[in-house]
Formats: C-alpha cells, sequence, structure tokens
C-alpha cells in the first residue's frame, strides 16, 4: 500500500516550547492510524499542523503526493483532508443540517451573483447538497435531532454533528481529534462502528487521537506514541502494548519496570 | 389544521417559504404596502418612505455584522458615497437613473474594496475603527473634490424617470422604495440560504472551523465587506433622490449608530429582526415626540430643535434596554410570542 500522508521530522515550536519535534509517521491509503500519547504530548498540535490550522516550524507533511507547505490552508479541505476538533469548533447558532450542509461548502460551485437569484444550476446545486446531507445524517443515524440547534444537542451528539460534516467535506483522509472523549460506554462502541463504516464502506483513511484504549487496541491497524512532543514506539497494537518505552510514558519508569517483572 | 412538517422533495427543503400561511400573510403585506401610498397623509407617508429606505440599508450592514459577525461604525460613509455616485452620474453627466443605481451600488463597493482589503485582517474593534475613519475621510474627500462634488454647495437629485415611467410623485416614488426593498429582502435572504451565507455566518460562528471547510477566510470577509456596501449605497442612492439634495451635512455619523442600533433591537443575524427593527427605530423618535407633545408644547419645541442629540440619547437608552433585557431582540420576542402562543394553555 502506498502513503497517503507522510510527515518528515515535523517541528513546532511555541517560544521556548517544543510541542512537536522531529515527528515522522506515514498513513497508508484504507489504513485506520491512532496517535497515542499522554496530555501535552504534542498530538493535538501534530493534527493542527495537518489541517493548517498551524504552520509547521520545521520539516514537511506530503500528501497525496503534494507537499502541503505549497497550499495555502483554505485549500486542504478541498485536496481532501478533513477533521474533526477535540473541544467541539461546530458553528453554534445554526441546525445540524445547515452545519452539515457548510461542510458541502468546497463541492458548490455557486458565486454571490448566482446565490442572489438562487434559481437553475444553483437551486439544482443546493437541492443535491441537501440529498448528500440526508445520507450523511442517515449514516450516522442522527435523523432525530436533524432540525435541533447545535449549541442545546449533548456532548456525545454534538461530537456527532462534528463527524457528519467533516464527512460531508468527503474527505481522503479524516482526522479524528479525540472522538469518545466524555462518552459513555454505548457512545463510545457507537463511534468505534461508524469509524470501521467510514474505512470500510466509505473507502475513507483514519487517523486519529485516542485516549480510551479500548477502541485504539480494538479498531487500528497501526498505532504511533508520542510523549514529550516526540514520537517513542509505532507498531501494530499489540506491538505497541508490549512495548517498554510505552509503558514508562504512561506509567514512569519505576512502576513500568515493576510491571516488566511481574511480567516476566 | 397543519399536524407536522410532512416534505415530499428535496426541493421543499431549500425553498424560502415552506407554509401556505407564510405566503398569503407575505401577500397580503405587499398588498397592503402597494395600497398605502393611495389611503396615507403626506405625514405618514414619508416615515413609509424612510422605513423603506431604511430596510435597504439595514440589510446591507446585517450581511456584514449580521452574518459575518463584522463591525462597521462606518456605513454612513457607504451611504454617502453612493448618494453621491448618484447624483454626480445623473444631474451632473445626464446618464439614465438605471446606470445612476448601478455607479451607486459600484462606487461604495470598490470604495469597500479599498478600506476592507488591509483592515479586514483585523478582528473586532480594529475593523470598527478602521470602518469609522473612512466614514471621516470620506466626508473630507467629498468637500476637497469640488471639480466632481461641488464641494460644500452639494448637489440637487431630481426623482427619477425609468422606462417611461415617472417616479416623480411621493406615491410613485413609494413603489420605487418598496420595489428595491423586496428585491434587496430577496437577495439577501438567497444569499444566507446558499453557500455563501453559510460561509459568511461560520466565519461568524467559529473561524477556526471554518477554513478546515475549505473557506477561505479574508476573501469571504471581503466578499461580505463589498456586498454589503454596494447594497448600503443604493439605498444611499434613494435616500439621496428623497432629500432631492446630496450635501455632506445630510447624512451625520449618527447614521451608523443608527444602523447598528436596528440590528441590535431587530436581533442580530436575522433578517426579520432587520425588518422589524427598523420600524422601531424608524418610528420611536416621533413616537416620543407625540407622547411628550401631549404634556407641554414646551417637551414638543425641545424635541424640534434638539432632534439629533434627543435621536442619540434614544438610540443609546434603547440599544441598553435591549441588551439588558431582550438580547434577542424583536424577533427573539417574536418567537417566544410564537411558541406561548402554539402551546398555551398546554405545553405539550
Amino acid at each position: 500500500m502506498t502513503a497517503l500522508l507522510t510527515v518528515e521530522n515535523l517541528s513546532k515550536r511555541f517560544g521556548g516550547l517544543q510541542a512537536v519535534a522531529d515527528v515522522n509517521l506515514s498513513v497508508a491509503a484504507g489504513e485506520i492510524c491512532s496517535v497515542i500519547g499522554p496530555n501535552g504530548a504534542g498530538k493535538t498540535t501534530l493534527f493542527n499542523m495537518i489541517s493548517g490550522v498551524l504552520r509547521p516550524s520545521g520539516g514537511r507533511i506530503v500528501y497525496d503526493g503534494i507537499d502541503l507547505k505549497t497550499l495555502s490552508p483554505w485549500r486542504y479541505a478541498a485536496a481532501g483532508i478533513g477533521r474533526t476538533f477535540q473541544n467541539l469548533a461546530l458553528f453554534k447558532h445554526g441546525t445540524v443540517v445547515e452545519n452539515i450542509l457548510t461542510g458541502r461548502h468546497t463541492h458548490l460551485r455557486s458565486n454571490v451573483f448566482d446565490a442572489v437569484i438562487f434559481f437553475g444550476r444553483t437551486r439544482k446545486e443546493e437541492v443535491a447538497a441537501r440529498q448528500r446531507v440526508e445520507h450523511i445524517i442517515e449514516f450516522l443515524e442522527i435523523e432525530h435531532i436533524r432540525d435541533a440547534v447545535v449549541g442545546t444537542l449533548s456532548y456525545g451528539q454534538q461530537k456527532r454533528v462534528e463527524l457528519a460534516r467533516a464527512l460531508a467535506c468527503e474527505p481522503k483522509i479524516l482526522l479524528l481529534d479525540e472522538m469518545v472523549s466524555g462518552m459513555n460506554q454505548e457512545e463510545t462502541e457507537d463511534i468505534a462502528r461508524f469509524v470501521l463504516d467510514i474505512r470500510d464502506e466509505l473507502g475513507i483513511t483514519v487517523l486519529m487521537i485516542e485516549h480510551e484504549m479500548r477502541i485504539v487496541m480494538d479498531i487500528s491497524d497501526r498505532v504511533h506514541v508520542l510523549n514529550f512532543g516526540r514520537k517513542i514506539a509505532e507498531g501494530t497494537p499489540d506491538d505497541v502494548k508490549r512495548d517498554p518505552a510505552v509503558a514508562e510514558a504512561y506509567l514512569g519508569r519505576q512502576r513500568a519496570e515493576t510491571l516488566a517483572r511481574a511480567g516476566a | 389544521m397543519r399536524t407536522g412538517d410532512y416534505k415530499q422533495t428535496y426541493g421543499e427543503l431549500v425553498a424560502l417559504v415552506d407554509s401556505p400561511p407564510v405566503w398569503l400573510w407575505s401577500a397580503v403585506l405587499v398588498l397592503a404596502l402597494i395600497v398605502a401610498p393611495h389611503v396615507l397623509n403626506s405625514y405618514a407617508l414619508s416615515f413609509l418612505i424612510i422605513i423603506l429606505i431604511t430596510v435597504t440599508g439595514a440589510l446591507g450592514l446585517n450581511i456584514l455584522t449580521g452574518y459575518t459577525g463584522l463591525i462597521s461604525l462606518g456605513h454612513v460613509g457607504f451611504l454617502v458615497t453612493g448618494s453621491y455616485a448618484y447624483a454626480i452620474l445623473v444631474s451632473k453627466y445626464h446618464l439614465p437613473p438605471l446606470v445612476g443605481f448601478l455607479g451607486a451600488g459600484v462606487v461604495p463597493a470598490l470604495a469597500s474594496l479599498i478600506v476592507g482589503a488591509p483592515s479586514l485582517r483585523l478582528k473586532g474593534l480594529y475593523l470598527a475603527i478602521t470602518t469609522l475613519a473612512f466614514s471621516f475621510i470620506i466626508n473630507t474627500v467629498i468637500l476637497e473634490m469640488r471639480w466632481l462634488t461641488n464641494g460644500a454647495r452639494g448637489i440637487a437629485v431630481p426623482r427619477p424617470e425609468i422606462f417611461g415611467i415617472s417616479f416623480d410623485g411621493d406615491a410613485a416614488f413609494t413603489y420605487l422604495c418598496l420595489g428595491i426593498a423586496i428585491l434587496t429582502l430577496l437577495a439577501t435572504l438567497n444569499i444566507r440560504r446558499s453557500r455563501i451565507g453559510r460561509a459568511f455566518v461560520a466565519i461568524r460562528d467559529n473561524d477556526i472551523a471554518a477554513p478546515v471547510m475549505g473557506i477561505n477566510l479574508h476573501a469571504y470577509k471581503l466578499l461580505a465587506f463589498v456586498t454589503s456596501a454596494f447594497i448600503t449605497g443604493i439605498a444611499g442612492a434613494l435616500y439621496g433622490i428623497y432629500l432631492s439634495f446630496v450635501s455632506v451635512e445630510g447624512f451625520p455619523f449618527l447614521l451608523s449608530i443608527e444602523a447598528l442600533a436596528i440590528l441590535i433591537v431587530g436581533g442580530l443575524g436575522s433578517t426579520l429582526g432587520a425588518v422589524l427593527g427598523t420600524i422601531l427605530i424608524v418610528l420611536l423618535p416621533e413616537a416620543t415626540r407625540l407622547v411628550f407633545s401631549l404634556f407641554s408644547a414646551q417637551m414638543d419645541a425641545m424635541f424640534t430643535t434638539g432632534a439629533q442629540e434627543l435621536k442619540s440619547m434614544l438610540y443609546g437608552l434603547v440599544i441598553i434596554l435591549f441588551l439588558r433585557f431582550q438580547p434577542r431582540g424583536l424577533v427573539g420576542a417574536w418567537h417566544d410570542i410564537r411558541r406561548t402562543w402554539v402551546h398555551w394553555p398546554l405545553r405539550y
């Protein structure tokens, strides 16, 4: 399989803080990849650079053969990079449908003159977009809240709307930032099922940041581990589980050694 | 009786109006407005004309402040630019009024491009300040370019004649204003339900998520600014025609505040709000005057001499009262009333 996304020696520095340092990773098309690591490891900063919210201080990101440095951040969506945000970045005054429609932005063509007249091509385009949105709503099983104002929904529902909005962009790679944080068991399992469906039915490559280890270990093909901005391990879920460096990052050296001895 | 919201085609989902009663009442309202000029006396008619012109301008500002969430304190600058563009094209160069109206839109739009390109990279208060500066600079420019604008002497503007129809009388002129106000209303509603309007609202609600959706922040902010200036300029041309004379003094800074007051009182971001807000704000000074004149003739005289000062105090007062007691504006109050009406006396 070819790499859809390659990150080479990527760094980000905020003043004196090295948030991400020399990270290399690659995601093959059709994979579900996870990025894990303790709080403050630089996972979200890495995502922000891949999705164009932040510009890297060093290194490069190659997506689908394009060096992302050569692209304005707002063009990333049209290139096929979609994402969700950790702390909900929905358009909170709009309804669910409106939010998802906004995700269709790059797939619609009408300019302001077409919009003023709203007839013929523009109307056809809007109707098609609305239909597409209905498919996504059905896919993510949020029919019952489609006309609700986003700000009035529960946290778990808002997360799902964000996922729907990202899917409306028709991305080739989807970056999911802590989708299941704050969700109960049932909601978490729903999301795990959706992530698998997104890959298997829609053919979208998934890169996700996740703290919930069950979902990481169950559905990822590859796992990358960050700590203090550096990558400390990578491999299949089982490889990572056995890696002493990972245990140390999460549990501290002493406890990790005790565990290793007990295991041996 | 309507028991649910059933739709059978996707086309119905993007329709502007989805219920027959709304169609009916809109038609009734338009009919009433068509009959009005023949029924109302000239005093009442002047308020109708001012309301229609102000609605057009307020809808223009609503695109920038309501939809896109950018504050402009200098919209009076576009109003005056539009009125002068019309006056110069029609009175000085004797071009047809339609060309004048086009110019009244295009010239402010170009001005907004020049002001907006650098200042839209700024946010919030800074944009308010640069637009405020623009509205004062444009006054000086107009006063200094005497060869084109007659400086402080101003330009007389005749009532137009379009396609052989004379809009000279007050009733006919009301129809012109009504036509333009309705077209503007439809245009802004259509913008709001298209990808352009959604991009504006996305920028207002979350400017980090918007670029991730593929929205070019700078370009769309500029587009909102230019569209807004275009519409405001047309309102300016109408206002100039109504006054039958354009001069810098005819467009005081207070108009910028009045426009913002309209949007706040009506409910920010709502098109219906802009209309309701206009009606309230235009009629408020007159209504206040009437109430006070009941008490004494002295009060009445005070209102005539210090109209501007009292107006600005009134606007300030209404803005404060609305922000404190009804932050969602008249449109919020309207929604509350409607909900009570539907659910009373049982909530479910």
